[in-house]
């Protein structure tokens, strides 16, 4: 049965080097196989970089997780601090592993879960270890590269 | 709260023939986050070399930050060469050394460049109308930093000790009385903070506090008695021979933790201990801590130890 949703793009996120705070984009250039440009995925400066994998080109967390915390946890966690590139809303990412899905002209592949790590937890002082457990987001490989922009529709490619 | 911020060299001038300030400023945002006074950061330099540094200017200035730096060493010669303009990462604030709130009275001492941290905590405590008094000691006059700036902030709340004026505070007098609501500051090298400690030994815990960057010479700090560790987690045993620190043997097994001053100041690369004797030779860590943890960078052990890696 096909997937069908239709989501957003909320906010892009990219940071320079490991562990360095985010900086949000008002448009970003995708390059597929590489990763998003500025991104230190991009420019092999991240902290997983050592250990290469195409699933980190670009990743994403929706909204609704960011919500959960707060509602949940009282966590209250900014777009910018969940390190993950992409914000979206209304998308299904648990059901997007091993699938490809267009982010307006831009068309992803989804590689993976992404899976919380202790080191955020240490970076911000905050306990999300546990509370980002399964909904830590979506690792993704660039298919067809591409600018994006918040606003743009997230569908089924 | 480590996430690094990027942060220009905005200015930078010679405090004394040693001592350079410099300002920082966030690379993308016209502010830095608040912090508390006596708050420090952590600063990446172009080679990643990280230092710690007070910060040395008043909370109330949003838009920069100052850190004074002495030339002693790798790091801050780096600090001393970097022209204006210059890139650098720095964490959010750190805290750890502050005013303590609702006190009556503050008795701080410094040693040196040890008035940093003093830079940031007095301001709001004299904007607050509080009790503070800051004995500052140095060799000579010229080689305390930013005295004339503390004095305007002071005024004769500022009591100076040059040697080469021939005066030297007595720690012991100073603090041979404790007073229920005083609170008792030392930041400076280590002898100074030994004294501190012998003077206040009667004095309530929590009224004392401590602060120091100044850990061991780096030649001592990587050399001691040959001992081993075993990591629990992959059974793997290292040998930490006589000439080598433990963080630099952990760091050739690719299970380094991070590491900051390098001299058992900063706290930045302790790890967890589950048994064995340990030689603690930081400044960092408290009794409690000293049960189940140890400092990589200076601290060694007798025989064998097991980490948790």
């Amino acid at each position: 049965m096909p997937l069908i949703f239709d989501g957003e793009l909320l906010s892009i996120h990219i940071a320079e080097a490991a562990s360095v705070e985010m900086e949000t984009l008002a448009e970003a250039n995708l390059i597929a196989g590489v990763g998003i440009e500025g991104d230190r995925y991009a420019t092999a400066k991240g902290t997983y970089s050592n250990k290469p994998h195409a699933d980190r080109q670009v990743t994403l967390i929706d909204e609704e997780t960011l919500t959960a915390l707060k509602r949940d946890h009282g966590i209250d966690l900014s777009p910018e601090e969940t390190r993950r590139n992409l914000v979206v809303r209304d998308v299904p990412l648990n059901n997007l592993v091993g699938r490809e899905f267009r982010v307006g002209s831009v068309r992803l592949y989804g590689g993976r879960l992404n899976v919380p790590c202790k080191y955020l937890d240490d970076l911000l002082g905050k306990p999300l270890f546990g509370p980002l457990t399964n909904r830590s987001g979506l690792n993704c490989r660039i298919i067809e590269g591409g600018t994006i922009r918040p606003g743009d529709r997230i569908v089924p490619a | 709260m480590r996430v690094l911020m990027p942060v220009t060299v905005a200015d930078a001038r010679m405090a004394t023939p040693r001592v350079r300030v410099l300002t920082l400023r966030h690379a993308r945002r016209d502010r830095l986050p608040p912090f508390q006074g006596g708050a420090h950061t952590l600063l990446t330099l172009p080679d990643g070399t990280k230092r710690a540094y007070s910060i040395a200017s008043d909370p109330a200035r949003e838009e920069a930050w100052d850190i004074a730096v002495l030339r002693e060493g790798h790091g801050s010669s780096i600090l001393h060469e970097l022209p204006v303009g210059s890139r650098l990462y720095a964490t959010h604030p750190q805290a750890g050394f502050g005013a303590a709130a609702g006190a009556a009275r503050h008795v701080m001492v410094a040693g040196g460049i040890g008035l940093t941290p003093f830079l940031s905590m007095l301001p709001p405590l004299i904007r607050a109308g509080a009790d503070a008094t800051l004995h500052l000691c140095a060799r000579e006059e010229g080689s305390a930093p930013l005295v004339a700036e503390t004095r305007v902030l002071l005024g004769e709340r500022l009591v100076t000790w040059f040697g080469d004026a021939r005066r030297r505070l007595d720690l012991a007098a100073l603090l041979a009385g404790h007073e229920p609501g005083t609170h008792a500051y030392c930041c400076g090298p280590q002898r100074m903070l030994e004294a501190f400690r012998a003077a206040t030994a009667h004095w309530p815990d929590e009224a004392i506090h401590t602060e120091t960057f100044l850990g061991l010479a780096p030649e001592r700090a990587t050399s001691g008695e040959a001992f081993s560790v075993r990591l629990a987690r992959s059974g793997v045993t290292l040998d930490v021979p006589a000439n080598r620190s433990l963080l630099d043997v952990l760091r050739e097994a690719g299970v380094a933790p991070e590491a900051s001053c390098e001299g058992g100041a900063c706290g930045t690369c302790t790890v967890p201990v589950l048994a064995g004797r340990v030689v603690h030779r930081d400044l960092c860590l408290s009794g409690p801590k000293r049960a189940r943890m140890m400092t990589t960078c200076v601290s060694r052990g007798e025989g064998e130890l097991i980490l948790d890696l």
